[in-house]
């Protein structure tokens, strides 16, 4: 079933074309690698799902529902208000600067929003925080402030605080891209449990590594279109597009 | 370690303040001052006493027949003791000490009015920030102009124009209670210098915690409440304590609407005493009540940046 499928996204800022009819279907379970050098327009993509950036035109369906739709910088149609509540919630965001809340400790950050947006009980939202901090191996950082925390280590904070809202699929908006290399490792080995544990994930990122071990499709973007889409064996051993195989050649 | 600072700062303020209320409050019958002067000073007195005030009399004793070639010995009688008054610096000390009570009064007026027009103004500009950044036109042009009117035009006339200038447009407005008016003034003032500060916090924020807010699902107005403004309160310190000591210093102007403050008060002693040593100890009252201000300020920025 899918869960994400966007038809013609554009987005324009002023002449400057970011994304130029983009389609792209994630299904249930899977796990989509976006690719491509900068100003590709990959985080873009992301944002746009999100509502983080309001396309120019195209459809966004979500879940099987017709999310937004627009045409010429102008709203066609969106789901009713409660509808697009839901639907936003249904996507947990992981973001290349983590954006921990820097006056809640780590604790605090993960019980936020399941208490005032799904008005869970403080002692429930703690239980469950406890445990998703557990899944990503900080226990014993419950009582510690993000400044204490080191990159890797908040960014795992950030995973659990998305996943506290029970989100049906996680937007990785190149999670790593500013961790120092040696803490690298930590995040990709738990963004693979989550993967591993059925997790619809759709991940912007420069690690070919995991994006070959990890995805069912890699796509790769560049100048605002999709050039390739296809399996990671076959886009990392034979890519059909010279521009794919020039950025490999780069970047491997 | 904080909470016993907090509990020092506040046992000195009660210890000054109960002192002030004593030294102006006790207003001992005159009869007992005379009482303790000897009675052949009181014959010998040509003037029995030549000035009262709240607090105290002056007993301007003249020895020697003739009054003008005389020489006068000056008493004071205070609180029920009297002293004799020579000149020099001894005269100078106790002429600062007979004037405390006075100045003590101007002073709490000073600073009642700097702390509740701040308190007000800093909740009105809470509102007219958050209105300035609002994407709802309409809103963020009224504010807008509200800054604008009022930091563009002097607090002095903000001032005379709520005391004396709303009464002629419309005798309804009239306001009779000047420390009243000298409030409504100053704290609309306030509002419009500490929005900006607020906005300019607000917007420092980085924007990936309202990104992150977004994400997590909170309402714009949970965004701000329990993400942006806590965060840009510690950033807010500085300059809201900046604020409090311009206001302090700003208070002066209300000499127009001849409110007694510690400017105004020092003033007239000054005038009526023919002498520029009243200013010292005002002065030095205005740099206790800024230390004051400054370190009640430090400890709240300390206590707001445990997590950096």
């Amino acid at each position: 079933m899918e869960l994400i499928r966007t038809e013609k996204v554009c987005k324009k800022f002023n002449q400057l074309t970011v994304l130029n009819d983009i389609d792209l279907t994630v299904n249930e379970r899977e796990v989509v690698c976006i690719i491509g050098p900068s100003g590709a327009g990959k985080s873009t993509f992301l944002r746009a799902l999100n509502q983080l950036e309001i396309i120019s035109s195209g459809k966004i369906f979500i879940d099987g529902e017709l999310f937004l739709h627009r045409e010429n910088n102008a709203t066609v149609s969106r789901v009713n208000q409660t509808e697009y509540k839901r639907l936003l919630l249904e996507m947990g965001m992981v973001f290349q600067s983590f954006n921990l809340f820097p006056h809640k400790t780590a604790l605090e950050n993960i019980m936020l929003s399941p208490i005032h947006v799904k008005k869970i009980k403080k002692d429930e939202a703690e239980e469950l925080s406890r445990r998703l901090l557990a899944d990503v191996g900080l226990t014993d950082k419950a009582d510690e402030y993000p400044s204490r925390l080191s990159g890797g280590q908040q960014q795992r904070v950030a995973i659990a605080r998305a996943l506290a809202m029970q989100p049906k699929f996680m937007l990785f908006d190149e999670p790593t891209s500013s961790l120092d290399p040696e803490l690298v490792g930590e995040v990709l080995i738990v963004m693979k449990k989550l993967a591993e544990s059925g997790m619809t994930m759709l991940v912007v990122t420069h690690e070919m590594g995991f994006a070959r071990e990890v995805a069912n499709r890699v796509v790769f973007m560049c100048d605002g279109v999709i050039a390739e889409e296809a399996p990671p064996n076959e886009i990392f051993s034979n890519p059909s597009n010279p521009r794919t195989k020039q950025f490999l050649n780069s970047v491997l | 370690m904080n909470k016993k600072i907090l509990i020092r700062v506040l046992i000195a303020a009660a210890v000054i303040i109960s002192a002030a209320v004593v030294m102006s409050l006790s207003k001992p019958p005159i009869e007992d001052l005379t009482a303790r002067i000897s009675p052949e000073l009181i014959e010998n007195a040509r003037t029995s006493y030549s000035e009262t005030t709240n607090n105290y009399l002056v007993f301007n004793i003249a020895r020697g027949r003739n009054v003008r070639t005389a020489e006068t010995d000056t008493y004071i009688g205070f609180m029920g003791n009297i002293f004799q008054i020579n000149d020099g610096f001894a005269n100078s000390m106790a002429n600062i000490l007979f004037w405390l009570p006075a100045l003590l009064n101007g002073t709490w007026v000073t600073v009642s009015l700097t702390i509740v027009s701040v308190s007000a103004g800093l909740l009105y500009s809470i509102f007219i920030a958050l209105g300035r950044i609002s994407k709802f036109k309409p809103l963020s042009v009224i504010c807008g102009a509200y800054i604008f009117f009022f930091r563009g035009t002097p607090l002095l006339m903000q001032l005379f124009f709520v005391y004396y200038g709303l009464p002629m447009i419309n005798p309804a407005l009239t306001i009779n209670d000047k420390f009243l008016a000298a409030f409504i003034a100053f704290s609309l003032n306030v509002g419009a210098y500490a929005s900006e500060i607020i906005r300019a916090a607000i917007q420092s924020i980085d924007k990936g915690q309202f990104e992150a807010s977004h994400a997590l699902g909170l309402k714009y107005g949970q965004a701000m409440r329990l993400i942006i403004i806590p965060q840009s309160i510690r950033r807010l310190i500085p300059p809201v304590a900046n604020e409090f000591i311009m206001v302090l210093k700003d208070a002066s102007l209300v000499s127009i609407i001849a409110l007694s403050d510690l400017t105004h008060t020092t003033r007239s002693i000054s005038s009526s005493s023919s002498s520029v040593l009243v200013f010292i100890p005002a002065m030095i009252i205005y740099l206790i009540i800024t230390a004051l201000f400054t370190f009640v300020f430090n400890k709240a920025e300390k206590k707001f940046s445990v997590y950096h």
